[in-house]
């Protein structure tokens, strides 16, 4: 069936297009070209001609004019527009003048670094293999480094690799260095909160380097959109950038759905579960031969999925294996081999987390369906722009949860649609991973007295470091001075650098058959969890949370668990505050102690509770920033307690989410929780922190948005059509009682003080941006 | 001592070559010769002299390597016809450490080999990346043979000792006691101390630590290279004997591998010892194609050990093809089954077929 008759038929389901929320068609776009410019060398343009390319897409041939002029461009366009060409050609046209040239191609993930290094090779051996392209990350075999330090014209990494190998060895790759003439940086927008924050000071250190060996490279990146490309290319590279982003590549008719799954208990304000609705969906599009892409949040939601997907068609007697999931999770061959077989057509359906919604080349799809929001607008165009790489028409299908993000997209739409992708934020200058790398890069080369890392001048943290001992001051410069390495203790991408290996005994063997970080260990491999693996249920046996290794048997139940998590806060130290009679407010740096307690075993399809377990295990640590607001004591006397319980689990929940939207972060980077009395304030307090050590300003921001925070949480109460309280505003009766809604609602309106009691705009959009420290 | 780079620290020692360390004195060492050092699996130069080559020995700020690991202190030692020259260079701070590497590649210029302890991956290497960062176009060990003697050491004694380190075969091959010798992993947090204390007698265990690590390796060279020369009816251990074995096979002397392995066999006291002489020696045999020697002690083999699986099929191989014994080829296989299936051997199914095929061949 094609993608158009496929949408056909679910688009005049009466059943189905009752909850359809939002419709939207994506019209077909002609190409808009420009010839290939003359200085392209003639065997480049010969080797385009034989491609069948005869002219570029506009932004291709703008790129390759900027980057000409010697500019550091970022590339804004959407995905499957021919990126890659604006930068492989600058590139490949370098190496060809002069063979002794390199380029660092960085990636953020191995995958897509994989499949540049194909694309590449291909270049290269149409060339008469001059050009020799190496991914160097921490598969590559020892043997094969040696030759890609000193021979690799184009290296292909990470930025964790070029932190954590590269950089702090970098005398080994001095001939990268001392030739160094473009710098690619793929994807740019994932280089956004902590992540991205590591990586411009990794960026930093990398200038520092070829400063050294007399380089000064050309950055070249792409990004998917986002609001402030310019200002966010500049914050990463350090340097003014030139942002192309008039789009010329083609597009297919793309059709977008948003679907909201019905409400199936109205007292409770209950909807059906957006992984049954995403499944019915997906089953329907596999089903007619779509090959189709299923995004899930989460890991676990993957694999149940997957298993969901399987059994729906196992009972209909296809048998055959074409559903897979794909997740981080897995081992390098293991997800190679689902690439490989998407592309072969071996596979139709492919459930994933985000790890494919970045621009890995699997140009079969045509459909998408994503279970929930992805958090942010960039995320989701990114994964609608997931199916239909080519011309041909394809659909995108939003399947809503219940949170209150989920509710609030899905039901304003236009929200989603005018307001345009989000400002990337990162902040280099968060003191902790300013810090950080600040380490690395003494460790890598001594600093001296007034140089500037960066726009920052480190002259006091160096001060600091000497005193701490760690560094060392002599004739005006800083030397490390330590026995340690420090680039191994921090890690870019979250505050747990050790992995938990997942080993299979089933038949007295033992194989590792995934992996999961430490923070995720405690709720996902405790004793008696259930870990899903490809679709097979593995029983956690034991958990050894010393040598970080969880041993598991392959069992067959009709169940999954799911962990609760316990969260207590310290405040340590108040950066800023307000006090008004009504409520006081403050920003400062809090202890976080996490542990899990219990957990739920929960059945299949009917999502049942059947039965829980006790957890063990060592509580979790982090120190962090946190924006907190407690109450008066004297305004909430007359309240009952329990009442008093209810606001304060209402409010968080629903602020909680709030506050991502407010910062354009991913839920998840924060953690919020309530205290009836809080030992530091004796009041009743709510606390939203930083799921990051040391913060990277994302409180500060909060701590400035109170009014507007508070007003909005109040804008979706009012708006919600529950009687008592849900998961799309302030939770599930179950949690907040009865009287849910009004209690949050109360003391929301408390916090602004009775007579501020007005109507604010559901939301109105955040235009300014700000990069604050706290140093 | 100063340099167009600064100055930094130079100790220098003169030590006699009559002067005995532990069970030699340290003269001995002009006595190594090439084609020892070569069977030691190192390369010299054509024209290899020891008083050409410069003992090296790094004391660093750290194990992690990395562009910030320093190599603090560089001791060096030069054997000549009449005496051992020791030059220790120390930055007694880090801006002292342009001034030592370039005294460091005076020495190394006027030397064209290095030898060092465990080099080739920790101080060479380490050297190399403080050349690099300099700047200053040195050249460093870059056109420099390297004889690693911890390489040349394993050879010879990985079977007899548990640990090859400098300090294991100073107590146990070369009759050397350290007294009060400062722990290596004490010494950075020691020279880190001296930094901000400018304390001098902190540094006092490092340099003396330092130049018995030098002087050790220069007997050590010497021990080597005697050992390496042993005649088979010399050998007074069975592992040596065992090593040196080797090392004639792998230079292609299968006549002088029997013997010391004939030696080894004499000396050796120890099943899994004698289970390994024995399939060296088959192996030899078989290779030569002095078959029946060879099953004679594979037929050793499978009465010490009823489980070798190896012998056996070796042997089975022999009755078949070699003896055209099929009655016994076939007896030897189903023996040779029986374990495999019991220990769920991955040579079952080649012994499965093989029994099929002398069968076929008994019947046909």
């Amino acid at each position: 069936m094609s993608v158009e008759n496929a949408v056909e038929k679910i688009t005049s389901n009466p059943r189905f297009m009752r909850n359809v929320t939002f419709r939207h068609t994506l019209p077909a776009q002609p190409g808009v070209f420009e010839p290939i410019p003359s200085f392209l060398a003639p065997e480049l343009t010969e080797l385009l001609r034989q491609k069948g390319i005869e002219q570029l897409y506009i932004h291709q041939a703008r790129s390759l004019q900027a980057v000409q002029e010697g500019h550091d461009i970022v590339v804004v366009t959407p995905t499957a527009s021919g990126k890659t060409l604006c930068y492989n050609l600058p590139v490949i046209q370098a190496l060809i003048e002069n063979e002794e040239a390199r380029a660092l191609y960085l990636f953020p993930t191995k995958a897509l670094a994989q499949d540049q290094v194909a694309e590449l090779m291909a270049w290269s051996e149409e060339l008469g293999g001059k050009i020799k392209t190496y991914t160097y990350d921490g598969d590559t075999p020892g043997d094969a480094r040696k030759a890609i330090r000193s021979a690799g014209s184009i290296v292909v990494t990470n930025p964790d690799m070029l932190h954590s190998g590269i950089l702090p060895h970098h005398t080994k790759w001095m001939r990268l260095f001392e030739n160094l003439k473009y710098v690619v940086i793929d994807e740019l927008h994932i280089y956004r909160g902590v992540f991205g924050s590591h990586v411009a000071n990794v960026l930093r250190r990398l200038h520092r380097i070829c400063q050294f060996y007399g380089s000064n490279p050309q950055f070249i990146c792409t990004s998917a959109t986002i609001a402030n490309p310019s200002e966010h290319g500049a914050g990463l590279i350090g340097r003014p950038v030139t942002v192309i982003d008039q789009n010329g590549a083609p597009r297919g008719k793309k059709e977008i759905l948003f679907y909201n799954p019905p409400v199936v208990n109205q007292p409770l304000g209950i909807r059906r579960s957006s992984l049954l609705e995403a499944e019915a969906v997906a089953h329907e599009l596999i089903g007619a031969n779509i090959p189709t892409i299923v995004f899930a949040r989460s890991r676990l939601d993957t694999e149940v999925l997957v298993t969901y997907l399987r059994n729906s068609f196992h009972k209909l007697g296809d048998t055959t294996e074409k559903i897979r999931a794909y997740r981080g999770g897995y081992l390098p061959q293991q997800r190679r081999k689902i690439e490989r077989d998407l592309r072969d057509g071996k596979v139709l359906g492919v459930v994933s987390t985000n790890a494919l919604e970045l621009g890995i080349d699997i140009g079969t799809l045509q459909a998408a369906v994503l279970t929930g929001y992805p958090g942010t607008i960039a995320s989701t165009w990114q994964q609608l722009g997931r199916a239909g790489r080519s011309n041909e028409p394809s659909v995108a299908i939003l399947v809503a949860n219940s949170s209150p993000l989920n509710q609030f997209m899905i039901q304003n739409p236009n929200y989603f649609m005018d307001k345009g992708a989000e400002f990337a934020r990162i902040n280099p200058n968060n003191l902790y991973i300013l810090v950080s790398h600040l380490k690395c890069a003494a460790f890598e080369l001594p600093f001296v007295q007034g140089e500037l890392f960066g726009d920052v001048d480190p002259q006091e943290i160096l001060e600091f470091l000497a005193e701490q001992m760690i560094l060392r001051k002599v004739d005006q410069r800083w030397y490390w001075m330590s026995e340690n390495y420090p680039a191994v203790d921090i890690s870019l991408r979250s505050a747990a650098t050790e992995n938990f290996a997942i080993i299979d005994t089933t038949h007295g063997q033992t194989r590792v058959i995934g992996e999961v970080d430490r923070f995720s260990a405690p709720m996902l491999i405790h004793e008696g969890a259930i870990y899903i693996h490809e679709s097979s249920q593995y029983h956690i046996d034991q958990l050894d949370w010393e040598r970080q290794k969880a041993y598991a048997r392959q069992v067959d139940v009709d169940y999954y668990t799911d962990a609760n998590l316990a969260v207590d806060l310290k405040v340590l130290d108040i950066f800023a505050k307000e006090e008004l009679p009504q409520v006081r407010r403050n920003w400062g740096e809090v202890i976080v102690v996490a542990k899990t307690h219990m957990y739920k075993k929960i059945k299949f399809y009917t999502h049942e509770n059947i039965g829980w377990g006790e957890i063990s295990l060592p509580e979790q640590e982090m120190h962090t920033t946190a924006y907190w607001f407690s109450i008066p004591n004297g305004l909430v006397d007359p309240v009952d307690r329990d009442a008093l319980q209810s606001a304060l689990i209402g409010a968080s929940h629903l602020l909680g989410n709030i506050a991502s939207l407010e910062l354009m972060c991913e839920p998840s980077d924060l953690g919020v929780t309530a205290q009836i009395r809080s030992p530091f304030t004796a009041e009743p307090t709510v606390y939203i922190y930083e799921k990051y050590p040391g913060g990277v300003g994302f409180s500060e921001q909060l701590f400035a948005a109170h009014g507007r925070l508070i007003r909005r949480a109040l804008s979706i109460i009012d708006h919600c059509p529950c009687p008592s309280g849900c998961p799309s505003c302030v939770g599930p009766v179950e949690e907040v009682g009865l009287q849910g809604k009004d209690n949050a609602s109360w003391f929301l309106r408390r916090i602004l003080d009775l007579e501020s009691n007005q109507q604010a705009p559901a939301v109105s959009p955040t235009t300014e941006h700000s990069s604050h420290t706290h140093t | 001592m100063s340099t167009p780079f600064g100055s930094c620290y130079v100790v220098q020692k003169i030590v006699p070559l009559n002067e005995k360390h532990g069970l030699w004195p340290v003269g001995k060492a002009l006595q190594v010769t090439t084609s020892s050092i070569k069977k030691l699996g190192q390369h010299p130069p054509q024209d290899f002299k020891i008083s050409n080559s410069l003992f090296l020995d790094t004391e660093t700020t750290g194990l992690a390597g990395g562009t910030g690991t320093y190599a603090f202190l560089v001791g060096t030692g030069r054997l000549t016809a009449t005496q051992l020259v020791t030059k220790q260079f120390l930055m007694r701070d880090y801006n002292e450490e342009l001034a030592l590497l370039y005294l460091l590649d005076q020495e190394l210029q006027k030397t064209d080999t290095t030898i060092s302890f465990n080099g080739k991956t920790f101080d060479l290497p380490l050297l190399q990346t403080r050349f690099t960062i300099s700047r200053l176009g040195f050249r460093g060990t870059h056109n420099h043979h390297h004889l690693d003697l911890l390489h040349m050491s394993r050879k010879l004694w990985r079977l007899r000792l548990e640990s090859c380190s400098l300090n294991s075969l100073e107590r146990n091959i070369l009759g050397i006691a350290r007294n009060n010798d400062i722990p290596g992993f004490e010494i950075p947090r020691r020279y880190f101390e001296f930094l901000q204390t400018g304390r001098g007698e902190l540094l006092q265990d490092i340099l003396h630590h330092n130049v018995i690590d030098l002087i050790s390796m220069v007997t050590l060279i010497y021990h080597l290279g005697l050992t390496t020369e042993l005649d088979p009816e010399e050998c007074h251990c069975p592992w040596e004997a065992e090593a040196l074995a080797q090392i004639a096979i792998n230079e292609g002397d299968h006549h002088l591998a029997i013997l010391y392995l004939e030696a080894a066999r004499q000396l050796c006291t120890e099943t899994d010892q004698l289970l390994r002489l024995l399939h060296l020696g088959a192996a030899i045999y078989k290779r030569q194609g002095r078959y029946q020697k060879a099953a004679a002690l594979w037929q050793q083999i499978v009465k010490l050990a009823e489980d070798d699986l190896v012998a056996y099929e070796e042997l089975a191989k022999f009755y078949e093809h070699r003896a055209k014994d099929l009655g016994a080829a076939d007896q030897i296989t189903r023996r040779a089954l029986a374990i495999a299936w019991q220990t769920k051997s991955p040579k079952t199914p080649a012994l499965e077929h093989r029994l099929k095929r002398i069968e076929r061949k008994a019947l046909g």
